[in-house]
This record gives structure tokens, C-alpha cells and sequence, in this order.
């Protein structure tokens, strides 16, 4: 990833403008700001973003991509520079991976098992052994991508109530909800989870992958980035549920924080700017990494993790997926 | 690294700087920028900027601070608030 380049958040409604060959970003209710486009390695657009065809141009020599989120928080899609990295070999490889039963279902099941793994390892070690023990039997047994999808669900399940147990009355989820969600705690985990879906597809077009061809999530049902679906399964309970966790414990989300309907919960201006700042600084958030023998950010174990991925389909050294290791 | 630049230019030539500067760094006062560089673009910015100056008569100072250290800023009066990734 490029050290000296940042990620941008835009967080009020606002304009992305070309001036002289770098970026300006116009807003209503605050003063202009000019960004250099060399400081950019993508942008996360949380609220609202005009732009046209002068900017997308200098966007693209620049190789830099757009995410874009939608009112309610989830992800809407992206703008994507032209591929960079293209290996039809790498792709092919990817492919005759996800076709071949046998190979595919091994990654879709590590897939399944890390992420219960690191729900466990943030929600509750204790009171999540069991749905991990029933979960790790039947990821054993199934025998295609639908019923490891189905015993996950059973885990995550169990697992968003014992998250019910540790939070406040109001932040609580009662059950997962998305478009729109239900309540505030499940605004905040889909906020959260859009935001590392972007992420990690910036990560991926890193990489020669094919973010269409995936192991775990079907393949061609969706027009999604189903690879990405995959790899970011992982990372959710990195970012989402523990965030929402440790927020809640050191009451830093406050009632203002979010616009409440009576079916429907999102952020309010103030919650998205907070939500981003802490997302941005967790993901900076740096660990030791044991095969690397150096610190490694958050940020970049997305990267590594799509890298480990790559080297799996070429090169055939098995695939771990990421668990938390600290 | 952390860069800081300082210029003085004719004045017919201020517009075209500063059109430079603003490609890689984030403007601070009327002739001061500042932001993050890697050795790389701070090559690039330098042959940017000498191809649009006139080396006999305009100055433009580079301080540069080692990677890793970002240096303390103290500020008085009407700031522009420190250059932010969140907009």
C-alpha cells in the first residue's frame, strides 16, 4: 500500500471539484478545503458527494477509488479506477480454486470458522464456547457453501444475543436488522461493517483477484464484489462489534448520536463524524505480526490478508484466514 | 516524512506555486503548506516546483522532519485548523 497517502472521510453533504490538477471539496455549511491529490489513496464518501467527469478523470491517473455509502449507512458502491494489476493467470487460478468443490468448500469453511472464531474471541470467550463447539461440528459435515452459510447464521445468532447481555437497553440489538435497520445498535454495526466492506475492496483491487469470483458467498447471484463479501467476514467483528462494545462500556455514544424513527434507527451527523473518526483511528491501530517480524496496521492486514489469498490460488500454499491473534 | 514549505516569489509568479504546492501539500497560510511526503514525491515536487520558478530572483525553503515525528504546532490568532482527513 502507499505509505505516504491517506484515506479520506467525507462526512457532510459536499462537492468534489478539480483545481489545478488536485482536489477540492465544497460544502455548504463549511468553508472550501483543497486536498493534494498526491495525500489521497481513496475516499470513503459517507454522506452525500457530487462529482463530475473532470474529477473521476484525475482520479483515475491518480489510481484512486470512491466508495460511497448511503443514507442509511450501507454500502452503495464504488467508484473503481481502471484495473491496475490484471494477471488473467491469477484469475484463471482463482476461478479453477472456486470451481472445484473440494477446494473451494476447504476455503469456505475456514472462512466460516475464523470469523466464529473472532465473534468468540470479542463478544465473550466463555459464553460463546458452545455455539463455537456446534458450529465447528457442523461446519465439519456440511457439504456445500449454503449450509455452512446456514450454520453460521445459528452462530452469529446466539452470539448477538449474549452481545444483548453487555449492552445498555438502548443500544441493544434485539437480532440482526439491515435496510434499513431497526434499531440504534444495529445502525451502528452497519455503518461499521459498509465501511470495512469499502476497505477491503480497495484492498483487494490491490491485488490481481477477481472481486466477483468468491468461495463462500455465491458467486454470480449478486452484483456485489461476492469475493469481497468473503474476505471481509473476517474483519467484521474486528471493527463492528468491538467497536460497538468498547463504545458502549466507555459511553462515548450518546442518545444524539443517532436519529431514531419508530422503525428505523440511523446515525445523526454528529454519530457519523464520531463512528468515522474512530473507525479511521482503529484501523491505524498497529499489531505485532509473527511471520513478518514487524508491526502491521489494521489497514494493512486487509491487504495481507488478500495477498495470503492470491499466493493460496497460485502458488497452493494453504489458506489460513485471519484470526484475531492478540 | 513531515515537509514544511515556506516560498517567496515574484508576485506574477504566486498563482502558478501555489497551484504546485496544492498537488501535494495541504495550504496552511498565504505561502506556507505543509502535510506528509514520501522521498519520491518530495523529488517529484521539487523538479515541479524549480521548473516553474525563476532560481535567481525566488526562494523556496523545505523543512523536513524525520519519519515517524510530526511537529508540535502552537498557533495564535485567526488558524486555519490543522489539515484532517475527515470532512
Amino acid at each position: 500500500m502507499p505509505a505516504a497517502a491517506r484515506t479520506y472521510w467525507l462526512t457532510s453533504p459536499c462537492r468534489i471539484r478539480r483545481k489545478d490538477e488536485s482536489l477540492i471539496i465544497e460544502r455548504d455549511n463549511a468553508d472550501n478545503v483543497h486536498i493534494p491529490v498526491t495525500d489521497v489513496r481513496d475516499i470513503v464518501a459517507c454522506a452525500e458527494t457530487d462529482l463530475n467527469t473532470a474529477v473521476v478523470s484525475l482520479l483515475n491517473r491518480h489510481r484512486i477509488n470512491v466508495h460511497l455509502l448511503s443514507y442509511y449507512g450501507d454500502y452503495a458502491g464504488s467508484l473503481l479506477t481502471s484495473d491496475t494489476s490484471t494477471s488473467g493467470e491469477t484469475v484463471l487460478a482463482q476461478a479453477r480454486a472456486a470451481q472445484d468443490p473440494q477446494a473451494g468448500l476447504a476455503i469456505a469453511r475456514s472462512i466460516v470458522d475464523a470469523c466464529a472464531f473472532n465473534v468468540r474471541r470479542v463478544v465473550d470467550r466463555k459464553l460463546l464456547t458452545r455455539p463455537y463447539a456446534v458450529l465447528q461440528a457442523s461446519v465439519k459435515t456440511s457439504t456445500n457453501q449454503a449450509q455452512l452459510m446456514g450454520a453460521e447464521g445459528t452462530f452469529r445468532r446466539s452470539a448477538w444475543e449474549v452481545m444483548d447481555t453487555k449492552l445498555p437497553d438502548w443500544l441493544q440489538l434485539a437480532g440482526r436488522s439491515r435496510r434499513p435497520p431497526k434499531n440504534v445498535g444495529n445502525a451502528f454495526i452497519s455503518y461499521v461493517n459498509g465501511i470495512t466492506y469499502a476497505r477491503v475492496l480497495t484492498a483487494v483491487r490491490l491485488t490481481p483477484l477477481h472481486s466477483g469470483i468468491a468461495f463462500l458467498h455465491g458467486t454470480m447471484e449478486r452484483q456485489r464484489h461476492s469475493l469481497v463479501l468473503d474476505l471481509s467476514e473476517m474483519f467484521k467483528p474486528l471493527m463492528a462489534e468491538r467497536l460497538l462494545l468498547r463504545m458502549s462500556r466507555r459511553n462515548q455514544l450518546k442518545e444524539h448520536h443517532f436519529d431514531r424513527d419508530t422503525n428505523q434507527a440511523m446515525l445523526s451527523d454528529a454519530g457519523r463524524k464520531l463512528v468515522v473518526q474512530t473507525v479511521r483511528d482503529e484501523f491505524a491501530v498497529t499489531v505485532a505480526h509473527r511471520s513478518l517480524n514487524r508491526n502491521v496496521a489494521y489497514d494493512e492486514l486487509l491487504y495481507l490478508e488478500a495477498l495470503a489469498l492470491t499466493r493460496h490460488c497460485l502458488e497452493g500454499t494453504t489458506y489460513k484466514p485471519f484470526r484475531i491473534w492478540w | 516524512m513531515y515537509v514544511v514549505v515556506v516560498y517567496d516569489t515574484l508576485a506574477e509568479r504566486n498563482p502558478k506555486i501555489l497551484r504546485t504546492c496544492r498537488k501535494y501539500l495541504h495550504h496552511v497560510q498565504r505561502s506556507v503548506f505543509e502535510g506528509h511526503l514520501s522521498d519520491a514525491q518530495l523529488r517529484r515536487f521539487q523538479s515541479n516546483v524549480e521548473s516553474v520558478l525563476d532560481l535567481s530572483y525566488d526562494n523556496v525553503l523545505v523543512y523536513t522532519f524525520p519519519p515517524g515525528a510530526t511537529p508540535q504546532r502552537l498557533e495564535w490568532g485567526a488558524v486555519e485548523p490543522a489539515p484532517s482527513d475527515i470532512l
